[in-house]
């Protein structure tokens, strides 16, 4: 019995240790596979989700930067928001509702913010493009930040989408970076072996 | 939780001369602590995230390009994937009379594809010499192929991840994504058509959406 409460507690020591609690996303996105090998960093990311009717949300580590983010949004859009709801927002996670329903967003509770059906997704259209605007804004504050020291490292745009996401909807995507002159970027694969290193191609 | 009873040593028994204190187990019931700690290791294995999600780098161009920045390249250099619906891939080579073939995205079909025009490049027109970019300064062979990746509005993100994947497992370095044109639209729609997109057209094409993987 000795031993095994030893060995118990050696692995729940290890487990505390390393945990990092799953990054909590309003949609399930299961990720296409690839043979890259590069990893993901650990912070300092912009995380564009896409889901498999391709609607979008927003992601992005960093409280700072998130306070930064919405304060210059809200001055810029008028968007009317008080210092109580931009704290909320600098410590919520992944948000895919247009401006407008922004404060019905920070209203809502943790469970209803988990449910992906209430949201319609950023608009990422050429006409009324609201994408382009978050992430411009975001890329601007971490690195307002960065040169302030607080952070330490620009944002690494990454985009998660459905391995089912029509390719449209990637698409409109795609354009709104170009069009915000974010030419590097990255993919989250899966991934798969190296048919290279595996059969010796 | 642990009991520790004192013996009680006047007791004696009947009939008995001897003293003889009770043995007692001082061990403690370990049962209800290693339960917690099992069920803490099952929360902690659940919720934690271990391995990694990997990523893939993808560098498109600048929106505006110059021209120092347009390359020129030899219509047998050329081969245009289109990737279809239902996980299909259409592919021509060059412009001037191309032929749509199709495949799929397994080893044995879209990979060949590839390799077999490689080749076939390579036959032609040799390697050329580029900028490594893994090592600044140094040189490497690499091949003339251009690989121009349309997918189509059927086709579906899992397509172009593969596409690029393909480029990176068979080491074309030169590839790009590109918007799809009405003219290739009706080409897999009408085959026997033939492929009404003038080299101007596709330039143009080029010039105008410029996305380019690397």
């Amino acid at each position: 019995m000795t031993a095994m409460c030893d060995v118990s507690f050696l692995l729940l020591t290890f487990f505390m240790l390393t945990a990092k609690a799953k990054p909590q996303e309003p949609v399930v996105v299961d990720t296409p596979s690839s043979i890259s090998e590069t990893k993901l960093p650990e912070s300092g990311t912009l995380t564009i989700l896409v889901d498999k009717e391709g609607k979008i949300f927003l992601d992005m580590t960093g409280q700072h930067t998130r306070y930064s983010l919405i304060s210059d949004m809200n001055s810029q859009y008028q968007m009317g928001l008080t210092e109580e709801e931009m704290k909320k927002f600098s410590i919520f996670g992944a948000f895919g509702v247009p401006r407008k329903d922004l404060r019905k967003w920070l209203a809502m509770n943790s469970s209803e913010r988990q449910n992906a059906a209430n949201f319609p997704g950023i608009p990422a259209d050429s006409v009324g493009n609201e994408l382009g605007p978050w992430i411009h804004n975001a890329r601007l504050a971490q690195f307002r930040l960065k040169q302030e020291g607080i952070v330490p490292e620009e944002y690494v745009i990454v985009l998660k989408a459905d391995k089912d996401t029509p390719y449209p909807a990637i698409q409109k995507v795609l354009n709104t970076l170009s069009d915000i002159n974010v030419n590097k970027f990255n993919l989250i694969t899966n991934l798969e072996a190296d048919p290279n290193k595996t059969q010796g191609l | 939780m642990a009991e520790i009873q004192t013996a009680d040593s006047g007791a004696r028994k009947k009939g008995g001369g001897k003293v003889r204190s009770k043995k007692l187990s001082t061990r403690v019931d370990l049962t209800p602590m290693v339960d917690l700690a099992f069920l803490l290791i099952t929360f902690f294995m659940l919720t934690t995230t271990l391995a990694k999600p990997q990523i893939m780098p993808v560098v498109m161009p600048e929106k505006k390009i110059t021209e120092e920045d347009v390359v020129e390249t030899k219509e047998s250099q050329v081969l245009t994937l289109l990737l279809g619906a239902d996980d299909k891939v259409y592919y021509y080579e060059g412009i001037t009379d191309a032929k749509l073939d199709s495949t799929d995205f397994s080893a044995e079909g879209l990979r060949k594809v590839i390799l077999d025009k490689k080749r076939r490049v390579k036959e032609e027109w040799g390697d050329m010499e580029r900028e490594d970019p893994k090592n600044p300064g140094q040189k490497k062979m690499v091949s003339r192929l251009n690989v121009l990746i349309k997918p189509t509005k059927e086709s579906r993100y899992k397509n172009l991840v593969d596409a690029f994947d393909e480029m990176k497992i068979t080491n074309v370095a030169m590839y790009v994504l590109l918007d799809i044109s009405e003219q290739e639209e009706e080409f897999i729609r009408n085959p026997a058509g033939g492929l009404k997109f003038s080299v101007e057209e596709q330039i143009e094409a080029i010039q105008k959406t410029t996305k380019k993987g690397q």
